[in-house]
């Protein structure tokens, strides 16, 4: 199964954590959003390898923007 | 009351490992500063003679006698940092903070022996002051271990006098006994002067054997009849008179247990003045728990040490506040208030320890474009909107109305600004909050989560709210400023800079004052400056703050001044509608 990470809010691309074919666990923090002066952590919802990501740290991004892949499944196999 | 209080809406989630992964350094950072300020009250603890000397002299120290006299695991020290006058004692010299004794709350203090053998410093009636505040408000005893050698001769402008100088605690005291709250003590050594008031002025006296007290002391006494000047003469007189005195000082158990009977008991041993103390508490009138708790008391379902990895030290970074919360109130459980009203602001009832307690907080989350209402911009937890503070004015007026004690979880970056917050009436909102807060008259807790910046660290339970704050506590990631220090750099200096510009001359200098301010607001706004001005009563590993929760609570719930029967509150049936 396949996550798309999305932004929760408009903001700039303050932290990335993670890089393609990376295992991420539950709740791991991949990336931080800033905006109106707060940085926002985005947290994986699953086990899984990142399989894609579409964002770079400086990056302004808006809300719903697709940021990161992640592919659950493949941890399973 | 049982269908409302019994089981309440579970809330919150065990961490999973992806969180505790990304969490290693922000725990690690914590407990780090957490670390430091155990140092500094290691240093406290250290501060004067050593314990070995003090025991040589057949004494107890202060923390000796704290140990002996308070129920074990209840101790919940305040002010330790404490030193507005920065002393180089490194310490006010009395040593204080609430804890159970034979099974009821008190507010407990008493001279550091070891210094000065218990002397008046810079900053002491401060602290005494928040301490008799404190008893007032909780309703609770004061007790004190008295142990005070009169005044530090040398720095004496700096407290002697004053509207809140060394003698003001005697006032106070002389308060609480009009109140009916009572004031014991225990008395040891030479209490000469200042000494001989801290001793009289509370209701029952404890004395030990060797003790005395009195208006003045063997110096005072030889000492008297200035003459202008000292001479070799003058200074054979002194040592005369003091060698006299000093074999019989004034105001001895036999003249003030024999004499004048102002001592209700003597005991020979240290030990004994503190089990009298004990005898006296455990007659103390207080109600049974069961009068007021609405469930027995459980424990959260999480972890409290999740907090090392919920709450994160740096300002900035977004958490979600009510998986705080459910580590520390019992079950994980709550009853939330208009939770689809107000976003930015979490009111709730839960329970500490099987009593009811309203508790206040900063959610810090994104809100969302449509809010707040009034703006076309969207708003992010922490500030507090038009909603957030109608709300808080509703939730805390219905807590005074049924009578139930509130916790306070403060981390604001302060209200929302601007022409439409104006039209919003946000100020006349916040001080409606304030005015709310004074006329609620029920005990309030603040704990200062993380950020306490402009006028929401006032309005959010703070303690300029000193008739209701009966104290604030401060943890390794608090900070507390009129506002972010780069913020305060650019409001001093923008014009400047602009001036600067203009006139064609270089702006590193200005930049280099711009720096050395932020960095200023940074060092005096972090836990160990705020402890020691006074801006929290004490800094506490998060580990404990359920610790302070249930002897905050188990205290406003012990003589409450007034009382709402449980099936008389309206707020469990206002949010259950």
């Amino acid at each position: 199964m396949t996550h798309e990470i999305v932004a929760p809010l408009d903001g700039k691309v303050f932290q990335l954590k993670i890089k393609p074919g990376d295992t991420v666990e539950e709740d791991e923090e991949i990336l931080v959003i800033e905006a109106m002066k707060m940085e926002t952590p985005i947290l994986v919802p699953c086990d899984g390898i990142v399989r894609e990501i579409r964002v770079k740290e400086g990056d302004e991004v808006a809300e719903n923007d697709v940021l990161v892949i992640i592919d659950e499944e493949l941890i399973e196999a | 009351m049982k269908p409302y209080f019994a089981k309440m809406t579970e809330f919150g989630h065990a961490l999973k490992k992806g969180r505790i992964k990304s969490t290693e350094e922000n725990l690690n950072n914590i407990k780090n500063i957490e670390e430091d300020v155990a140092d500094k009250v290691n240093r406290v603890k250290l501060a004067g003679f050593p314990e070995e000397k003090i025991n040589a002299r057949g004494q107890m120290t202060v923390w000796q006698r704290l140990e002996y006299l308070v129920d074990p695991g209840t101790w919940c020290p305040l002010h330790t940092l404490y030193n507005p006058m920065n002393n180089e004692e490194g310490t006010t010299n009395v040593i204080d903070g609430v804890g159970k004794i034979s099974g009821k709350w008190a507010v407990i203090i008493g001279f550091d022996n070891k210094v000065m053998a218990g002397a008046w410093l810079p900053g002491q009636s401060e602290n005494i002051l928040r301490v008799t505040d404190l008893s007032k408000r909780l309703n609770i005893p004061l007790v004190w271990l008295v142990n005070c050698s009169g005044a530090k001769l040398t720095e004496q402008e700096k407290f002697y006098a004053n509207r809140r100088g060394a003698g003001t605690p005697f006032f106070r005291h002389a308060e609480l006994e009009q109140m009916g709250i009572p004031v014991l003590a225990g008395i040891y050594g030479t209490n000469p002067a200042g000494g001989g008031y801290q001793s009289i002025s509370p209701t029952i006296l404890f004395a030990h054997k060797d003790c005395n007290i009195a208006v003045g002391g063997v110096g005072i006494v030889s000492g008297m009849a200035p003459k202008g000047e000292f001479n070799l003469k003058a200074a054979e007189d002194i040592i005369e008179r003091a060698k006299q005195f000093r074999t019989k000082p004034p105001g001895s158990v036999s003249t003030h247990y024999d004499e004048t009977g102002f001592f209700r008991y003597v005991f020979e041993d240290e030990t004994g003045v503190l089990d009298g103390l004990k005898a006296y508490m455990k007659d103390m009138p207080a109600y049974h728990p069961k009068f007021f708790r609405v469930t027995e008391p459980k424990e959260p379902r999480f972890p409290i040490d999740d907090l090392y990895r919920l709450i994160p030290l740096n300002p900035k970074r977004v958490y979600d506040f009510d998986e705080v919360l459910a580590r520390l109130v019992d079950s994980s459980e709550h009853m939330e208030f208009r939770p689809d009203y107000g976003p930015e602001v979490y009111a709730g009832l839960c329970k500490i320890n099987g009593f009811l307690v309203a508790c206040i907080g900063n959610r810090q989350e994104y809100l969302g474009r449509d809010y707040p209402e009034y703006a076309d911009y969207p708003g992010m937890g922490g500030k507090l909107y038009r909603q957030g503070l109608i709300k808080m004015n509703e939730f805390v007026t219905l807590c005074g109305r049924d009578r139930i004690p509130v916790i306070w979880l403060q981390d604001s970056s302060g209200l929302d600004v601007g022409d439409a917050a104006e039209k919003a009436e946000l100020l006349g909102l916040a001080q409606g909050l304030v005015y709310s807060i004074q006329q609620t008259d029920v005990p309030m807790l603040l704990l200062l989560l993380r950020k306490g910046t402009a006028s929401a660290h006032y309005l959010m339970g703070g303690p300029t709210a000193n008739r209701h704050n009966a104290f604030t506590l401060g943890t390794a990631a608090s900070e507390i400023y009129v506002m972010h220090g780069e913020t305060a750099a650019v409001a001093t200096y923008s014009r400047r800079l602009v001036k600067e510009k203009d006139a064609g001359r270089p702006l590193e200098p200005i930049i280099e004052k711009m720096n050395k301010l932020a960095q200023d607001y940074h060092e005096k706004s972090r836990p160990l400056f705020c402890a020691k001005s006074g801006m929290v009563d004490e800094i506490v590993p998060l580990r404990d703050l359920r610790k302070y929760f249930v002897a905050f609570t188990g205290a406003a719930y012990q003589n409450p001044k007034s009382i709402c029967p449980q099936h008389h509150m309206i707020l469990p049936r206002i949010i259950k509608g």
